[in-house]
């Protein structure tokens, strides 16, 4: 009977076919190490945080009345299963961002965005970008105190731009009209909330979503990059290959379940990080909490921002890092693919990841002029990485051209 | 897989889990109070069955500024007006507990618009004396922990120099004032944790979760392994 339905639903789709041809017959290299699953455990994630907001969005309401009280009575105490539902979105953004960071550093690492794959770079780069806004947006529902001063803090970055040297009349004019066009009003209030709960739970998700699928899309077209750095010939080279069904679906399988086992621990065992404690006061605009730092996704950015003593220059480090980032296909022009072929850019590569990692911890540091000074260090060290590419590359283009071109 | 692939893989794995650790579960780096809690109260603290108790005292002792609404505890003179009894059935929701067997209503959940339009006199009148409105506590115990608490009430001015909460306990004149705010701690704690048999059933659960995903995985990996071995991988 079963096989009847399939076969009436295959005459017409074809989805037999497709199958066929996008799961047994499509080939991946053997040798993908195991970072390579950072992408599939990324798609999990993101498809917890779908069902898991599903369950809060019906018991949340988007008043500032009324929203403490839903996600910390309603949501955590009156509906069954309210916590877990709760538990589960906390800890899915946090490890969303970690599994998206882990992702591109592989990426970076592997140098999975040069030819043919600058597209994927590029939208993964616009995916990482929708999921801060996702998580900032997000970050204000509960309105406990650090949504609302964090907020506060995000939407007056414009505002705080006057001391800008040639661009000063411009900012001081329109500065505070950006800051009060993102707030709704000099306050944060319901108009914001609104504001904040629509685009978290209808527009980002949708924009994610589309991202995603064309993500997926243009690295099946693309196809998966290699550790080793060459194009592998799916016709020349059998040996190398193997179906991504079974041998990769399996592989990856497995690995997902062990990671959501460790995403449970935290979801039932350990969850003081991921609801912090000062979040459990409710918002009060008249008393501003002694430590305001962003969650730790965004430390390293906001590093940046508050060890550069001018704040029109921090501010136009840390985009600059994300421009840089995004252009990170172009600013690594060289034929060689892959660290484990590039010694120069293994080195950089570290430099990169310790900076990176330096200013994330400096972020949850007290703001003392020793680590004003430290940020600045590790900054200057995140931009010699970008700017180290450009002449890397030229290096090895020389190699390449002396060895007859050959890799 | 070489000595240099394995250096490689070694210290990657290495720094991603110090990393980790560092920002999600200890930060030795970063600010934070620490609040000594003497081991009596502590043990107060962590016992169940003194919520009971700790609820009367919170309701002598706090109820005159504060309120705590999630356990259907309101301010002293808000409550006793004649029309708040017929103001909390039609807009709150009954919390529920269990006695003797038996379901009855222990308060009711009035939503914050609601309550602060009824207390609006009583909360200005409240601001006027002390300079701010006095917060709910119904989550405090979240936001603030055991140890500050309990310091905090024994001595608001010196864990919060120029506070407007006054000092209410003396252990010069009264001998059980430790364990009198020990308990109302407790029960602070009773209203934001789960009930012992619930946190039983949670950690049972979480148990059970985790040890189906690792099963799952160590079972796919075995099947691969067959699968693969039977195609000739």
């Amino acid at each position: 009977m079963i096989k009847r339905i399939v076969d009436w639903i295959d005459e017409r789709t074809h989805v037999r076919d497709l199958y066929r041809e996008q799961m047994v017959e499509y080939k991946v290299p053997k040798n993908l190490t195991f970072p390579y699953v950072f992408g599939v455990l990324a798609l999990i994630t993101f498809a917890i945080q779908i069902i898991s907001g599903i369950i809060l969005i019906m018991y949340y309401k988007p008043v500032i009345a009324h929203a403490f009280d839903s996600a910390n009575y309603t949501i955590m105490r009156e509906i069954s299963f309210g916590w877990l539902f709760r538990h589960i979105h906390a800890a899915g953004a946090n490890f969303f961002l970690a599994i998206v960071y882990l992702h591109m550093f592989t990426g970076i690492y592997y140098n999975a965005y040069k030819k043919p794959r600058e597209l994927v770079w590029i939208v993964g780069w616009v995916i990482y970008f929708v999921l801060l806004v996702t998580a900032l947006t997000g970050y204000l529902l509960p309105w406990g105190q650090l949504s609302y001063w964090g907020t506060v803090v995000t939407t007056e970055i414009p505002a705080s731009l006057a001391d800008a040297p040639i661009l000063k009349g411009l900012f001081g004019a329109i500065g505070e009209t950006i800051s009060i066009w993102m707030k709704g009003g000099y306050k944060l209030e319901d108009l914001a909330l609104g504001r904040f709960f629509g685009l978290h739970v209808l527009l980002l998700p949708l924009i994610l979503l589309a991202l995603v699928s064309i993500h997926l899309f243009l690295v099946r077209a693309a196809g998966i990059s290699n550790p080793e750095g060459y194009e592998i010939d799916k016709k020349n080279e059998p040996e190398k290959v193997a179906p991504f069904h079974p041998y990769m679906t399996l592989k990856e399988g497995a690995f997902a379940m062990w990671y959501l086992a460790i995403f449970f621990f935290f979801v039932f065992f350990y969850m003081h990080h991921f609801l912090p404690a000062d979040n459990f006061e409710p918002a009060d605009p008249l008393k501003t909490p002694p430590h305001i730092a962003p969650e730790w996704y965004l430390l390293g950015f906001y590093e940046v921002f508050r060890s550069i003593p001018s704040k029109f220059w921090g501010f136009v480090a840390f985009n600059l890092i994300l421009v840089l980032l995004l252009l990170l296909p172009f600013l690594d022009f060289s034929p060689v693919k892959s660290a484990r072929r590039r010694p120069l850019f293994f080195i950089m590569f570290l430099v990169f990841l310790f900076s990176s990692m330096a200013l994330t911890v400096l972020g949850t540091m007290a703001p003392t002029p020793t680590n004003a000074k430290l940020g600045m260090f590790f900054t200057a060290l995140v931009f010699l990485f970008f700017l180290s590419l450009p002449v890397i590359s030229f290096l090895e283009w020389g190699w390449y051209k002396a060895r007859g071109g050959r890799a | 897989m070489s000595t240099w692939g394995l250096v490689k893989t070694v210290f990657f794995t290495a720094v991603t889990v110090i990393f980790f650790f560092i920002i999600w579960i200890h930060n030795p780096f970063a600010p934070h109070e620490e609040y000594e809690l003497p081991d009596e109260a502590e043990k107060i603290i962590g016992d169940p069955k003194v919520a009971i108790e700790g609820r009367e005292l919170f309701k002598q002792n706090c109820t005159s500024c504060h309120s705590l609404r999630y356990d259907g505890i309101y301010l002293m003179s808000v409550t006793a007006k004649p029309e708040w009894s017929a103001i909390e059935k039609a807009h709150g929701k009954p919390i529920l507990e269990e006695k003797d067997g038996k379901i009855q209503v222990r308060g009711y959940f009035v939503p914050r618009d609601v309550y602060e339009a009824v207390a609006q006199a009583d909360l200005q009148n409240l601001k006027a004396s002390f300079g701010k409105i006095p917060p709910d506590l119904s989550t405090m115990y979240l936001a603030r922990g055991a140890g500050y608490l309990y310091n905090f009430i024994m001595d608001p001015q010196k864990i919060l120099p120029g506070t407007s909460m006054p000092k209410l306990f003396y252990p010069e004149y009264d001998k059980e004032a430790p364990q009198k705010v020990a308990k109302i701690v407790a029960y602070m704690r009773s209203v934001n944790e789960p009930p012992p048999g619930e946190k039983a059933k949670r950690t049972l659960m979480g148990i059970v979760t985790i040890g189906y995903f690792i099963a799952m995985g160590a079972l796919l990996w075995i099947y691969r392994k067959r699968l693969l071995a039977k195609m000739g991988y």
